[in-house]
């Protein structure tokens, strides 16, 4: 802890982390990601996601926790087990057989248990399941830069395109049948963009911490943003920043990006919370 | 079944048997009334409870009770919020709270063994583990029996309820307290990630199975034993971790209930988004 | 199962709901043993608020209530839970719940009694059935079977009519005069205004009280269209007024 106190007297803090590689990298795709974390996010705090995003996270970790031993890329393994969980999902909550909390509780402790089977006595992961539960600041490759900013861009296109199909639907569920098929199709559209948002920031905040960069930012925006054009911005640049922030403080504190990052989030909600709290009792 | 008779596998047998039968009986409440996302968040957020515990050498129960209480009142308080709304909320204080739970357990030279929490201990239940599990699994068990009627009338009709001599919001309160103290006792031995499965899955395999609500409860509750017993004997068998194997034993179950008794339900009139069918 | 001294006072009740508006102000009547009493208004009009404030679960924000007797509930039985696994036997034996202390079972004289009660509203044979498996009309039965193993003089009824077969109907209409005749107190929340006229005394609530009294002298057109104001829609060439139904259960 002393060398930190150190660090942070002068502005090395910054810039000795900023000199390295990987850290660069990491930098870039924290950056690329907070697009459509905060776009995304926006729609998850507004149509009442948060729990769905949090489990479709976490059901990534069997899928994970096999790519290696199995050869397959890991965002493809994630994905995979991403729409596994909410096919089932889907199906275990139709005609109202099981209420939807209930399924994701059960079907979100079955990826855990299958995972944590998996990682400790299949493939003996040791370790490594760490870096798949909370993230890492090594070890990103070109792909995952690339993956980052397709989605980033798939993200920006199906905003510009759907925001007010979205804004609609989200307003008035009920009405939205009356919107018709393409209300239907937008929200397809939506849940789908979700589980690749969520596969593209598994590597930097880990399968347990998607929401920090999929949520609180959103969240945090929405205390303090009026209208849908500042949410949706406001939510990027939380991301943005609580993103970075986050990464400075793992790399300071040797600690995996997604706790960082979670705790700087709530922190920023807190204050946000407050702010907006005087705002109101003026 | 020789292996049985050793001394860590016969605690750990009676602690998750009990934990079994206890959390499938509360499981049947929890479902009824509709929150088991409570168990969820509360599971989830008291990670720093459990650290802080391990790093300071307390008995992991202090933790896990400390833990608990500062989540509940935190998720309480979230719960509350009007402009972002209580599903938003709370997923930020539990994502927060896990997060800061992480980063205790992760920053330290020695760090603690976190994936004992998250995961569980079940094959290192010591003795005086046993006995507290015992213990305050014995107080939900005793609580739920004898506040029985005014839960079914609580649960059943909380307009009339008061007439009937039962406060709704006293009996709603109760159970949390009650999912609390499960939580306290099953985490030691399932980890804080894995509870949630003894807690939903032999209850739901119980709500399918039974026809009267007594009926429900003592299925679940027989389930949830059953669960532990044949996780563990799998996990003794095949070498594999205890609190997952108990995990994946307690759906297993939960499946093959709902294989064979498929819910009639009502098919949705209109098509509906499939973002509706989520948050309903 | 008679109960003779049962009545009810309000005095200038006004009841609120948090600190905002009153849902309810200025209600004042009185009800003696025997009187069946509609309570008629718009949903929203304050009728849920009223019964909610007469069983003690809302305070008075200003007036007084006194209640003598037991009070017993019978709510709308769409919002019960349908899905929930108790028989009609289970739901009617819920009566015997306050006067019975946790740690005792109960009693062979207070089943008797739920059989009995079951009997009476015409629901012996379905004692076993699944409450949520009754129609509209039986589930109703069902809770006034709970009313009278409640022992309760006073029975608050909303909407006991309410999307209800002829037959269940009939049986209702029957138990409710065998109550009067016991003595007990009856306020029943409809939107029927016909058949509030063949009841003791009607009251009528929109946000505040509006009448009070026997229906004859009560249900003028022009009560009835400061009750309900624009859902009145009057026949008979303005000789006759009713209500139109709505099924929103927003109250």
């Amino acid at each position: 802890m002393r060398t930190v106190f150190d660090k942070l007297s002068s502005v090395r803090w910054l810039t000795d982390p900023l000199a390295l590689p990987f850290m660069q990298r990491a930098l870039i795709a924290t950056l690329l990601l907070a697009v459509p974390a905060g776009l995304l996010g926006t729609w998850i705090v507004l149509r009442r996601l948060a729990f769905f995003a949090h489990a479709v996270g976490t059901a990534t970790f069997p899928g994970l926790v096999v790519a290696g031993p199995w050869g397959i890329a890991p965002p493809l393994a994630a994905l995979g087990a991403g729409l596994g969980f909410a096919g089932l999902l889907s199906r275990m909550t139709r005609r109202g057989a099981t209420t939807a909390d209930a399924a994701t509780g059960l079907l979100l402790t079955a990826a855990l248990a299958l995972g944590a089977i998996l990682a400790s006595d299949v493939y003996r992961s040791g370790a490594g399941v760490d870096r798949l539960l909370f993230g890492t600041l090594l070890g990103l490759g070109d792909g995952d830069l690339v993956l980052a900013g397709a989605v980033a861009a798939a993200a920006l296109a199906a905003t510009a395109a759907l925001v007010r199909t979205w804004l609609a639907t989200g307003f008035d569920p009920a009405g939205a049948a009356a919107l018709g098929v393409r209300a239907t199709r937008g929200d397809w559209l939506l849940l789908a963009l979700l589980a690749v948002t969520v596969v593209a920031v598994l590597p930097a905040v880990g399968a347990l911490l998607v929401s920090t960069l999929l949520v609180v930012p959103a969240a945090t925006a929405r205390l303090l943003a009026r209208s849908l054009g500042a949410l949706l911005g406001a939510a990027v640049a939380l991301a943005a920043l609580e993103g970075v922030a986050g990464l400075l403080l793992a790399y300071h504190l040797d600690l995996p990006p997604g706790p960082a990052i979670a705790v700087i989030g709530g922190g920023g909600f807190a204050l946000a919370a407050l702010a907006s709290s005087v705002r109101t009792a003026r | 079944m020789e292996i049985l008779r050793s001394g860590l596998l016969q605690r750990a047998l009676v602690e998750v048997v009990i934990l079994g039968a206890t959390c499938g009986a509360l499981g049947v409440w929890l479902l009824h009334v509709r929150n088991t996302y409570a168990a969820e968040s509360l599971a989830h957020a008291m990670l720093p409870g459990l650290v802080l515990a391990t790093l300071a050498g307390a008995p992991l129960l202090l933790g896990a009770a400390g833990g608990v209480l500062v989540a509940a009142g935190l998720i309480a308080l979230a719960a509350r919020d009007t402009r972002v709304g209580a599903e938003v909320a709370v997923g930020v204080t539990v994502t927060t709270a896990f997060g800061l739970g992480a980063v205790l357990a992760l920053a330290p030279d020695v760090p603690a063994r976190l994936g004992e929490l998250l995961f569980g201990d079940l094959l290192g239940t010591s003795t005086t583990d046993l006995v507290a599990a015992a213990a305050l699994a014995a107080l939900v068990a005793f609580a739920l029996g004898a506040g029985h009627r005014s839960l079914a009338a609580a649960v059943f009709d909380p307009v009339a309820a008061p007439s009937l001599g039962v406060r709704p919001g006293r009996v709603e309160l109760a159970l949390l307290a009650l999912l609390a103290v499960a939580v306290v006792a099953a985490v030691q031995g399932l980890g804080n990630l894995l509870v949630l499965a003894l807690i939903v899955a032999p209850a739901s395999a119980g709500i399918r199975l039974g026809a009267s609500l007594r009926g429900q409860i003592a299925l679940a509750a027989a389930l949830g034993a059953l669960a532990g017993l044949l996780g563990l004997v799998a996990s003794a068998e095949l070498d594999v971790a205890a609190g997952a194997s108990v995990a994946l034993a307690a759906i297993g179950l939960y499946v093959l209930a709902a294989l064979l008794r498929p819910a009639a339900g009502r098919a949705p009139a209109t098509r509906r988004s499939p973002i509706e069918a989520l948050v309903s | 199962m008679s109960a003779p001294g049962a009545g009810i006072e309000v005095t200038g009740l006004s009841a609120s709901y948090g600190t905002g508006a009153p849902a309810l102000r200025d209600v004042t009547f009185t009800a003696a043993d025997g009187q069946a009493i509609a309570v008629l208004g718009p949903n929203g009009g304050g009728k849920t608020t009223l019964f909610r404030a007469l069983l003690g679960e809302l305070p008075a924000t200003t007036g007084s209530v006194t209640v003598r007797g037991a009070t017993a509930y019978a709510p709308q039985t769409e919002r019960s839970r349908l899905d929930f696994p108790v028989s009609a036997l289970d739901v009617a034996l819920m009566g015997a719940y306050a006067r019975t202390p946790w740690y005792r079972r109960i009693g062979a004289g207070d089943r008797a009694l739920a059989r009995d009660a079951l009997a009476r509203v015409g629901l012996a044979d379905r004692a076993g059935a699944r409450f949520g498996a009754l129609s509209g009309g039986q589930r109703q039965r069902v809770l006034i079977a709970r009313a009278l193993v409640q022992e309760a003089g006073v029975l608050l009824l909303d909407e006991p009519f309410a999307g209800v077969d002829r037959t269940s109907e009939e049986a209702i209409m029957r138990i409710l005069d065998e109550l009067r005749a016991d003595g007990r107190v009856l306020l029943i929340a409809t939107h029927d205004v016909e058949q509030a006229r063949g009841w003791d005394r009607v009251l009528c609530l929109a946000g505040a009280q509006i009448a009070f009294g026997p229906p004859a002298e009560t249900l003028t057109n022009a009560v009835l269209e400061a009750t309900y104001g624009e859902e009145i829609v009057m026949l008979d060439c303005g000789n006759r007024a009713v209500a139109i139904q709505h099924h929103s259960h927003a109250h």
